[in-house]
């Protein structure tokens, strides 16, 4: 612990130095700012600019590119608060809720409580980061093939009823994107599913394009729907002093901060879609425990809080795994560990002995960069909520523009944006008939993983089922989870036999 | 008549000045590469770096596009449907001549022009270093009284690697239990928590952990010993002759002028030899190899039949 704290404090001397910091600030800014842009996500920002790092120092480059990744997570919920467009799968979830403050004219405190969100979720994420890592790397590769299988189950089962609407049209929609998911290559046996001759759909529906098709293109068309005159209107004009929180915003939004941090911290040790499970499993525990959970859906700020921090502390998680163990468990940090490869560090268990100056050196920076990234971005508050003063007959066009744009620039594919645009109709009528587009999202990331663990396990085991029973962690999620399909079952029937018979 | 007879003649005329002409000139604008895969992975990387030094030698710059999606097959379709001027390239890895075999592509290797083969490197299998098999021997031994009980992962279904456990296989005459990942990094973390008793990868995957002592190698299937591991064996040298592995390279469209090719294979040999791009090489682990255009076709050729003969098998 102390010997934790004096390397820590060396990092911050490497940190600190004029020339760190100036590439900490520059991964910040371009992170912010590839966060904002729909579409372009950090995975792309850090590929482009690895071979402008190759002149500079292995501590700096490293600063910079990590600076991308987390600074990515800060910007990625604006578009999904301001134009319902989530820009990659940590931000489907923010769409709920932070889209319906925006349309209360409640934008700013929106984007104001996801920068606090992230800066607080950040920082009690490093800590795990410094104190911690070792030994919850080793924990993490108790994940096996089984233990992942019941994760999944667990999180289909939890996760599905997303805002507690309709069961049964969550169900369907969580069914839609299990479907989905099973178009492209198998991945057992490589033979093509479901792909009708098309190399297009060889590598499967890209979840960009589904996710932006469902939330922005359908939202845009929802609004052209209207009649004509509301197109004249602006959506609304936020006044300067709504544009920050207030007291009691704050004073809700802390405990899901909080648990939002603790529950991000700890998926992103799993491998797997960390962002996805925790920052739905934020949001399903905030909606259970609030003492209003019908605000859910309608706007709630605990909805924004606790699902964004999860994200943020989910991603500083996921460098555990890339340092301790050298292998990434989320695709921006499989394109860091490249980096740190080009630049003749190997990540894995000699690394922090062999460079811990670049360790704690990029450790230290992570928390300056969290600083920078929250002085940055509150002040562009305001600028972004203004965003919503545009009339909607500008603003509709220019979103669909951007959609295109974005999309097209995650694998320069014209076939995505065909994809997109069809989703966009399909969200369209989803959304007239009141079906959610978030169960769906979550089974085409999900149902994939769920499918492989699940072969892979029978595979491993000859085909006996016993192999997920007899394995403590995997017996624990499936119990969890049996017993949480059970008890709603259970109170039915109490409250039947209670009031005998009870109501139709 | 006489007109349309003026326009072929002058159509004619400017396709014989113009060929010599834009040969002369190669190249006036940037060359891309378009590599199949997303960014990140291990040929992105090396191909990025070649083409930060290659710019310098070729007089204009040389930029990597990725274009993922469906296994490689759009990468490697567009670069076939690319015009054989020189200035789209494509990154040329196993699957060009894995990936035909198993679903219907437009193109095989045969649709593209070699240019010039980078990299090389070894296949091999990794042991947990507690796992009870000591030596190649032991653990074939096991393996041939316990078929399909050794489960030996590998980065996904009909991809490199799970060929190469295939072809062992079939060289050794044993049978293991293949456990497909999505992913060489995957494949390593479940080896790492003791959930496959073994895994077949291609450096720089795993080689941390073998240099760590957590993972050691079990069977290098190269013709020569890892330089960073001189007590490791190949398997040659126990008496299986046995050689694999992974190459990546860059191949033109089918019709671009050799004069074209040549002038880019010299570029990119150039390029090889930057002592920076040796440099990052060497950091990231990858074997350099270089094979001209002539070599590497052969090459191409004898993998694409390999890999047919292989898949055949599987689909028994």
């Amino acid at each position: 612990m102390l010997e934790s704290l004096q390397h820590l404090a060396t990092g911050f001397t490497i940190a600190a130095t004029i020339h760190n910091l100036f590439y900490c600030l520059m991964g910040t800014i371009v992170g912010t700012l590839i966060g904002v842009l729909p579409g372009i996500g950090p995975i792309a920002g850090i590929a482009l600019l690895i071979p402008a790092t190759f002149g500079l120092h292995p501590t700096s480059a490293i600063i910079m590119l990590a600076g991308i990744y987390y600074g990515a997570m800060y910007g990625g919920s604006t578009t999904s608060i301001l134009l319902n467009v989530p820009g990659e799968t940590a931000s489907v979830i923010t769409c709920i809720d932070g889209y319906q403050m925006a349309q209360k004219g409640r934008a700013g405190p929106a984007l104001a409580i996801c920068a606090i969100g992230s800066f607080i979720a950040g920082t009690i994420g490093l800590f795990g980061l410094v104190f911690l890592a070792p030994p919850l790397a080793q924990a993490a590769l108790a994940f096996g093939p089984p233990e992942y299988f019941s994760l999944m189950v667990f999180g289909f089962v939890v996760l599905s009823n997303v805002t507690g609407a309709s069961l049964l049209k969550a169900l369907m929609m969580a069914i839609v994107g299990l479907i989905i998911g099973t178009i492209g290559l198998d991945p057992v046996t490589g033979d093509a599913r479901f792909t009708f001759g098309s190399i297009y759909l060889l590598g499967g529906i890209e979840f960009v394009a589904v996710a932006i098709g469902l939330f922005g293109i359908g939202e845009v068309l929802i609004n052209v729907e209207k009649p004509a005159g509301m197109l004249e209107q602006r959506v609304l004009i936020p006044r300067l002093r709504e544009l920050y929180p207030t007291l009691r915003d704050i004073k809700r939004s802390i405990g899901p901060i909080l648990r939002g941090a603790g529950i991000g911290f700890g998926v992103g040790l799993v491998p797997g879609p960390a962002p996805v499970i925790a920052t739905y499993s934020s949001y399903m525990i905030e909606r259970k425990i609030s003492k209003t959970p019908d605000d859910f859906g309608k706007g709630a700020i605990e909805g924004v809080a606790g699902p964004e921090s999860a994200n943020n502390s989910a991603c500083q998680a996921a460098f555990i795994p890339l340092f301790v163990l050298g292998i990434p468990f989320a695709p921006p940090t499989a394109i860091l560990l490249g980096a740190l490869l080009i630049h003749g560090v190997s990540p894995g268990p000699l690394m922090i002995s062999l460079h811990p100056g670049l360790f704690w050196g990029v450790v230290a920076s992570m928390y300056i960069g969290n600083f920078i990234l929250l002085v940055l971005n509150l002040p562009f508050v305001p600028l972004f909520a203004n965003i919503l003063r545009i009339p909607k007959k500008i603003l509709l066009p220019l979103i669909i523009l951007f959609c295109i744009t974005g999309m097209f620039t995650v694998n320069n594919s014209v076939f995505d944006i065909w994809v997109m645009l069809l989703l966009g109709g399909i969200g369209f009528l989803m959304r007239k008939w009141a079906y959610e587009g978030a169960p769906l999202l979550l089974a085409l990331v999900l149902g994939p993983k769920l499918e492989v663990a699940f072969r892979q396990s029978l595979m491993i085991s000859h085909g006996d089922f016993g192999f997920f029973f007899n394995r403590p962690i995997s017996m624990a999620f499936l119990l969890a989870t049996m017993i949480f399909l059970v008890i709603p079952l259970i109170r039915v029937i109490f409250k039947k036999t209670m009031k005998g018979g009870g109501r139709q | 008549m006489l007109k349309k007879i003026m326009i072929g003649l002058l159509a004619t005329f400017i396709l014989l000045v113009s060929i010599p002409l834009q040969a002369a000139e190669f190249p006036t604008k940037e060359v891309q590469i378009i590599i199949p895969w997303a960014a990140g992975g291990a040929t992105d990387l090396i191909f990025r770096a070649l083409a930060a030094t290659t710019g310098q030698y070729l007089g204009k710059a040389v930029v990597v596009v990725n274009k993922p999606g469906g296994g490689s097959a759009v990468g490697y379709t567009e670069g076939m449907k690319a015009q054989p001027d020189g200035y789209t390239l494509t990154s040329a890895v196993n699957p060009l001549t894995i990936l035909p075999h198993q679903v219907k592509t437009a193109y095989t290797y045969k649709d593209f022009e070699p240019v010039i083969n980078v990299v090389s490197d070894p296949s091999m299998f990794l042991l947990r270093s507690d796992s009870p098999w000591k030596s190649l021997k032991e653990f074939l031994d096991y393996a041939k009284k316990n078929p399909n009980m050794i489960t030996v992962g590998n980065s996904g279904a009909g991809g490199g690697v799970h060929l190469v456990a295939l072809a062992f296989e079939a060289a050794t005459g044993v049978k293991f239990n293949h456990i497909p990942f999505s992913g060489g990094g995957p494949s390593v973390t479940a080896i790492l928590g003791g959930h496959i008793n073994a895994v077949s990868v291609s450096p720089p995957e795993g080689i941390e952990h073998v240099k760590a002592g957590k993972l050691k190698i079990i069977a290098l299937f190269a013709e020569k010993r890892f330089e960073m591991f001189p007590d490791v064996p190949t398997v040659k040298e126990q008496g299986i002759d046995f050689v694999m592995g992974m190459w990546r390279g860059l191949v033109a469209p089918k019709g671009t002028p050799p004069d074209v090719i040549k002038k880019l294979h010299d570029a990119f040999k150039q390029g090889m030899d930057d002592p920076v791009f040796r440099k990052n090489a060497k950091d990231m682990v990858v074997n350099l190899h270089y094979l001209g255009p002539e070599a590497y076709g052969k090459l191409m050729a004898s993998e694409h039949e390999l890999y047919g003969k292989l898949l055949k098998e599987i689909k028994k």
